[in-house]
C-alpha cells in the first residue's frame, strides 16, 4: 500500500500549506469584510458537512434533518450568550443540547432501516421549524452593544479552529473502532450484525458525533449572526440540503470530500450568484446527479480514480467492483 | 357537536387529498423499492401546469387534469430513464434505496430551482367562479372544491386498485413487486413495468397538484412538506401496501383535523410527526399489516 500512503502524505502537506495560508493571510492582508464573510460561511459549511459525513458518509444513514441539531445549537448559543454567558460556554452548551437531541431522535428512528431514518429526521426538522416559527414570531437579536463591538476576525479564527477540530474528529473517529464499525454496518448491515457488531449502538454513537459537529456549526452560526429576522430560518431544510450536497459532491465517507464540496458550493455560489442567479443552483443539482451516478466516491474519489489509472492497474476495491457489476434487470 | 362534525368532514376532505398526494409516492416505493424525494416537486409542477392553463387560456383546473397527467407522465418517464434506471445495476435492494434517495434529492434540487426560476417564489392559486361556494351536510359547511378533491381522490384510488388487480399490467406490477427476478424469468418485462409505473406515479402527483392549486395554494418551496405528508401516509399504510393508502390518508386527515379542536391549527404538522413516530414504534409495518410479513 505504498501508493495511498504517499498519497496521504501529499494530502497532509497540501492541507498544512492551506492551513498556514488561512492562518497568516488575514494577519498580513486586509481581506475585506466580503471575503471574510465568505470564509466564515465556508467554515460553518465545512463543520456542518463533516457532521453529515459522519452519519451519512461513514455510517450510510441518510439524514435529511441534520439541521435540527444545527438549529437547536444556534438557538441555545444565542440565548445563553444573550443571558451573559461567555461565548465559548454558550457554544459548548449548544453543542451539548444537539447531542441530547440526537439521542432522543436516534433511539426511535435508528431502530428501523430503509427510508424511515431519512423520513423521521426530515419530519423532525420540519416540525422543529414549524414549532419555533409559531413560538418566536418576532425578530430575535442581541443587544446593540454586541453589534457595536462586532468584529469578523475572532469569528474567522474560531471558525478556522473549529473547522480544523471537526476534521480532526472525523480523522480520529474514522480510524477508531467506532469508525470501523460504522463503515462495516454501512457496507453490509446484516454481515456486520452477524460478525458481532452492535449495529444499533454504533448507529446511535455515530448520530451523536454527527450531532455534536452540527451543533458546533450551529453554535458558530449563533456567534456570527447577531440578529434573526425569523429565527425559525435556522431550521430551514436548505442547511441540510447544502450539507448533503457538499458531502456527496466532494466525496462521502472521505476526510477531505466535505471540504472540497463546501468550497465548491460556497465559493462557486459566491462567484455565480451575481452572474447566473438561480440558474447556478440548477447546475449544482446536475453536478450532484452526475456525481451520484458516475462517481460513487465523489470528486475526491474521482481524483483517486485518475491517479490509480495513471500509476498502475491495481485491482479495484470491493465496493467499487460491486457498484460496477451489472446486476439483474 | 356541530364543531365535531365540521372537523370530521374537513378531516375527510383533507385526508382524501393526503392519500392522493401519497398514491404516486407509494406506487414507486411499493413497486421499485425506490424512495422518490422528487414526488413533492412533481406535485408542485402539476399544480403550476394547471395554474398556467387556467391563467393563460382560462381552462378550468379540473378539466385540465388529463393534460396535466400527460405532461407529468412524460416527466415521470424521463425521471426513470435518466436517473432511476441506472440504479438497477446495484445488486442489493438496500443500496438501491439509498442511492435513489440521494439521486431523487438531486432531481428535487434541480426541479425546485427550475420552478422558482420559471414561476418566481410567490405563492400561486387558481380561483374559479365556484371557489367560494359551499354545500351543507348534516348542518356543517363543506367547500365545493374540497368535495371535488375528495371525489377525485376516491376515483383515482379505485382506478389504481382496478388497474393493479384486474389488468395484465397490474399483474406485471404485482409480480415485479413480489420478486423482480422471478417475474423477469416468467416473461414479465420488468424494465417496461417500472418505466410505466414511474410515469403513472408522476401523473398521480400531477393530479394531486391540480387539486392543491385549486383548493389551497402552491409555492416552489411547498413540495417538501407535501412530500413529508406522503411519507407519513405511506408509513401509516405500510410499505408496499398500495390499497391501504386511501384509508391511511383519511385517518391522518381526520386525526389532524380533530386535533385542531384541542390545540392550535398551527401545530398540525408536529401532530402528524407524533403520529408518525408512534406508528413507527408500535406498528412498524403500518396500521393495516396482517402480521407475518416483514415488509421488505
Amino acid at each position: 500500500m505504498g501508493g495511498p500512503m504517499a498519497d496521504n502524505r501529499m494530502k497532509a502537506y497540501a492541507g498544512a500549506a492551506v492551513l498556514a495560508l488561512l492562518v497568516f493571510l488575514p494577519l498580513v492582508f486586509d481581506l475585506g469584510s466580503r471575503v471574510m464573510n465568505v470564509m466564515v460561511t465556508l467554515f460553518i459549511y465545512v463543520i456542518l458537512a463533516q457532521g453529515w459525513n459522519v452519519i451519512g458518509g461513514y455510517t450510510g444513514q441518510v439524514n435529511l434533518g441534520i439541521v435540527a441539531f444545527f438549529g437547536v445549537s444556534t438557538m441555545v448559543t444565542h440565548f445563553l450568550w444573550k443571558a451573559g454567558l461567555p461565548i465559548y460556554l454558550a457554544i459548548s452548551a449548544g453543542t451539548l443540547s444537539a447531542v441530547v437531541l440526537a439521542v432522543l431522535i436516534g433511539l426511535p428512528t435508528l431502530r428501523l432501516r430503509g427510508m424511515y431514518f431519512a423520513v423521521g429526521t426530515l419530519a423532525l426538522a420540519q416540525a422543529a421549524q414549524t414549532i419555533v416559527g409559531n413560538i418566536f414570531t418576532r425578530q430575535v437579536s442581541m443587544p446593540g452593544s454586541f453589534s457595536a463591538q462586532y468584529s469578523l476576525s475572532p469569528r474567522y479564527y474560531l471558525g478556522l479552529a473549529l473547522a480544523c477540530a471537526s476534521m480532526g474528529v472525523v480523522y480520529l473517529v474514522a480510524r477508531s473502532k467506532v469508525g470501523l464499525a460504522m463503515v462495516a454496518l454501512r457496507d453490509d448491515e446484516e454481515a456486520a450484525r452477524v460478525t458481532g457488531v452492535r449495529v444499533f449502538r454504533y448507529k446511535v454513537t455515530a448520530l451523536m458525533i454527527s450531532a455534536a459537529l452540527a451543533g458546533l456549526a450551529g453554535g458558530l452560526y449563533g456567534y456570527v449572526r447577531l440578529s434573526f429576522w425569523q429565527i425559525s430560518s435556522v431550521f430551514s431544510p436548505s442547511w441540510t440540503f447544502d450539507a448533503l450536497l457538499s458531502v456527496v459532491v466532494g466525496g462521502a465517507g472521505t476526510l477531505f470530500g466535505p471540504v472540497v464540496g463546501s468550497v465548491f458550493l460556497v465559493v462557486l455560489s459566491e462567484v455565480f450568484a451575481n452572474t447566473l442567479g438561480q440558474a447556478h443552483l440548477i447546475i449544482f443539482g446536475f453536478v450532484f446527479i452526475l456525481v451520484v451516478l458516475f462517481l460513487p466516491q465523489g470528486l475526491m474519489g474521482g481524483v483517486d480514480l485518475l491517479q490509480r489509472q495513471k500509476t498502475s492497474l491495481r485491482p479495484e476495491t470491493e465496493r467499487e467492483s460491486e457498484a460496477h457489476r451489472p446486476g439483474p434487470p | 357537536m356541530s364543531a365535531v362534525i365540521q372537523a370530521l368532514l374537513i378531516g375527510i376532505l383533507v385526508g382524501a387529498l393526503y392519500s392522493l398526494v401519497a398514491l404516486g409516492f407509494g406506487l414507486i416505493m411499493g413497486v421499485m423499492r425506490f424512495v422518490n424525494i422528487a414526488h413533492g416537486s412533481f406535485i408542485i409542477i402539476g399544480g403550476y401546469i394547471a395554474y398556467w392553463l387556467f391563467t393563460l387560456w382560462g381552462i378550468d383546473p379540473y378539466l385540465s387534469i388529463p393534460a396535466v397527467m400527460v405532461c407529468m407522465f412524460v416527466l415521470g418517464l424521463l425521471l426513470y430513464r435518466l436517473t432511476l434506471a441506472p440504479l438497477l445495476k446495484y445488486p442489493r435492494a438496500e443500496m438501491r434505496m439509498d442511492k435513489s434517495l440521494l439521486i431523487t434529492f438531486g432531481v428535487t434540487w434541480v426541479l425546485d430551482n427550475a420552478v422558482t426560476l420559471i414561476w418566481t417564489p410567490d405563492t400561486r392559486s387558481v380561483i374559479t367562479s365556484y371557489s367560494g361556494s359551499t354545500i351543507g351536510i348534516f348542518g356543517a359547511r363543506v367547500g365545493l372544491v374540497g368535495l371535488t378533491g375528495l371525489i377525485i381522490a376516491v376515483l383515482i384510488a379505485v382506478f389504481l386498485h382496478l388497474l393493479l388487480t384486474r389488468t395484465y399490467f397490474g399483474k406485471h406490477v404485482r409480480a415485479a413487486t413480489e420478486d423482480s427476478g422471478a417475474a423477469a424469468l416468467s416473461g414479465v418485462n420488468v424494465q417496461r413495468t417500472y418505466l410505466i409505473s414511474c410515469g403513472l406515479a408522476a401523473a398521480l402527483g400531477g393530479v394531486a397538484g391540480v387539486v392543491i392549486v385549486s383548493s389551497y395554494s402552491i409555492a416552489p418551496s411547498a413540495g417538501l412538506s407535501w412530500l413529508l405528508t406522503a411519507m407519513v401516509v405511506i408509513v401509516l399504510a405500510g410499505e408496499g401496501n398500495i390499497t391501504a393508502i386511501l384509508p391511511a390518508g383519511l385517518i391522518l386527515g381526520v386525526l389532524q383535523s380533530m386535533s385542531t379542536l384541542v390545540v392550535s391549527p398551527a401545530y398540525q404538522q408536529p401532530i402528524s410527526l407524533i403520529i408518525f413516530i408512534l406508528v413507527l414504534l408500535l406498528r412498524p409495518n403500518g396500521l393495516f399489516a396482517h402480521g407475518g410479513t416483514d415488509g421488505r
